[in-house]
């Protein structure tokens, strides 16, 4: 099971669940990479044991929920024009 | 004729150790969060600065933390005794950038040593380099907290060096804010993004001393011809790998690369200088990188803002007021002094002046909210030429004393901010706004001098012999000081 964490702008109990999302998350497997972001489209659940990847919230001032919650990457998306 | 100076950050940490301003660190040192939560403590007892020498899985690395967060450590980067005081390293640097700039001398490769080490094309990647977890909490790793970015105008050969936050994204990207009315903000998005072209830059880590206060300082000239000012002889640079742009040849680590236009991811949330995390994670500007350059044995930087007193504050306080009274008195105000505090997080600047007629201080709020330094603060304390601008019990007791709680408090509600302003409202934040505020603190020159009050202290109320006496006698009365 990968760990990741991911910023969100609003309260955790507007979360949405089973939802598709499109953003930013942070691999935090350890090591030289910890923290290496990655832009995927993803699906979360409050139930940490739903979805395959474990998942922390952190709110938009950094702060960690306490409870993880789970995560299946669907997609990785690139954004960067081709070749730069 | 050249100044005092460093050439680069291995004599600065020499002339650090000898002064006793430099702790070493041999135990090995995590980049996640441990290297972060020293400094920060550095910072808050104004400690030395500290010198890791093993970090956890990057053999071969050092790194620099908290190089100039005490006025001792200002001074010795000047070249001075560390015990000079405030006012006289301000003398000093208004001293060193009163005449012409001069331009910077172009080295060789071979005899560059930022170009020891030459990384280009698939093996760039960041992560071989040991960025910070800086605090808990943060958006990502912070490469850039004490370095500068060099870009170059799209029309003019103006070459801008600033200190611009750089978050690591992934092996060969960095996001950070690069604000709308900073240099480079002005040059990107007004001439840059509308072309949809992409911006060279070159991020340079751990420059030497004097080329980083040259970075932060709000001057208007070019920060490569007054880091020459500064050093009295051209700064050495060295050209670029990837990109048209120059650097100073004596830096420790250079990554090269394109600000992408119309292209921004998640930046933030970081410890602020205003010593909270304020601005949210947002949309910001993105970085691609093409190469890097180092020297042997690098040595990384970390400079870790938050609560006083770190560089962000103690710099740019520093520079902001000195370059605030250059141009307050090129402006013609009989100005005798002007003194940032670093605690108030560059948001708190006290101005001393001749208060020879009716509302200065207004036109002195005018004027430095005016100008370009005026987004950073919002509070400017103007007081007599009598008042020790540098010693806060007095800065005090003036506020307290002669600042008319309606008439003395001046406030201009619609004012250039910036998105770090703890206090502004969310809305106010996003738009950049702050209402400005000056306090007067000088009695008007209109009233009667009967009706002045008099100030009972020491120096002001008993007849020079008296001082005298009682001043030659002190030590022998008994007192120490
Ligand atoms: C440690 C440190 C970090 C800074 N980070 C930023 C930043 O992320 N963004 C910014 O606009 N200014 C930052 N500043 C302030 C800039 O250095 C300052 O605005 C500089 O003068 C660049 O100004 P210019 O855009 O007028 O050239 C920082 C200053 C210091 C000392």
């Amino acid at each position: 099971m990968a760990v990741y964490d991911t910023f969100i702008s609003k309260d955790f109990k507007d979360l949405a669940e089973d939802e598709e999302i499109i953003g930013v998350i942070r691999d935090l497997t350890p090591g030289k990479s910890k923290y290496r972001g990655k832009y995927a489209k993803f699906v979360v659940s409050k139930d940490e044991n739903k979805y395959p990847e474990r998942l922390w919230i952190r709110l938009g001032r950094g702060q960690l929920i306490e409870k993880p919650c789970s995560m299946k990457i669907l997609e990785e998306i690139n954004i960067f024009p081709e070749g730069l | 004729m050249a100044y005092k100076y460093y050439k680069d950050n291995r004599t600065y940490i020499e002339a650090l150790k000898r002064t006793g301003d430099l702790i070493e660190i041999t135990d090995e040192v995590d980049w996640d969060l441990e290297m972060g939560a020293i400094v920060r403590r550095v910072c808050e007892k104004k400690a030395p600065a500290v010198f890791f020498k093993k970090i956890k899985d990057y053999p071969g690395f050092t790194a620099f933390g908290a190089p100039i967060a005490t006025y001792r450590r200002l001074a010795v980067s000047f070249g001075l005794d560390p015990e000079t005081s405030i006012p006289d390293i301000s003398k000093e640097y208004l001293k060193r950038t009163m005449g012409e700039p001069i331009k910077p001398k172009i080295l060789d490769k071979k005899d560059a040593p930022c170009k020891e080490v030459v990384i280009t094309g698939d093996k760039v990647n960041l992560f071989d380099l040991p960025a910070p977890m800086v605090h808990d909490g943060d958006g990502g790793r912070y490469i850039g907290t004490w370095h500068f970015v060099v870009a170059k105008d799209y029309d003019t050969d103006f070459v801008n060096w600033g200190m611009y936050r750089q978050m690591v994204y992934d092996e060969k990207t960095m996001v950070g804010p690069v604000l709308a009315f900073s240099d480079m903000g002005k040059m990107f998005y007004n001439k840059y993004v509308p072309r949809n072209i992409p911006m060279p830059f070159a991020t340079v880590i751990n420059p030497d001393p004097l080329s980083a206060i040259a970075s932060c300082a709000p001057s208007p000239i070019s920060e490569a011809e007054f880091t020459g000012m500064l050093m009295g002889e051209p700064v050495e640079l060295v050209k670029c790998e990837t990109c048209d742009l120059y650097v100073p040849a004596h830096a420790e680590i250079i990554i090269e690369g394109v600000v992408l236009p119309n292209v921004t991811l998640e930046e933030a949330p970081f410890g602020e200088y205003t010593g909270y995390r304020t601005s949210p994670r947002d949309k910001r500007t993105v970085y691609r990188v093409t190469a890097i350059t180092m020297r042997k044995d690098p040595i990384m930087a970390i400079s870790n803002m938050g609560v006083p007193t770190d560089e962000g504050q103690l710099l740019r306080s520093f520079s902001l007021g000195l370059e605030m009274e250059r141009m307050l008195k090129d402006q013609g105000i009989p100005v005798t002094g002007v003194f940032m505090l670093p605690e108030s997080t560059h948001h708190f600047v006290v101005v001393g002046v001749k208060p020879i007629y009716a509302n200065i201080a207004t036109q002195i709020g005018q004027l430095v909210f005016g100008s370009k330094l005026g987004p950073w603060f919002h509070m400017v304390m103007v007081v007599d030429d009598k008042t020790d601008i540098y010693n806060k019990d007095e800065i005090i007791h003036a506020l307290c004393t002669k600042c008319h709680p309606s008439r003395g408090i001046r406030i201009e509600e619609h004012g250039v901010g910036t998105p770090l302003n703890p206090f502004a409202s969310p809305e106010e934040r996003l738009y950049g706004r702050a209402p400005k505020v000056v306090f007067d603190c000088l009695f008007p020159p209109e009233w009667p001098t009967s009706m002045v009050p008099i100030k009972v202290s020491f120096d002001n109320v008993y007849p020079k012999d008296i001082q005298e006496k009682v001043l030659s006698n002190w030590k022998r009365y008994g007192f120490k000081d």
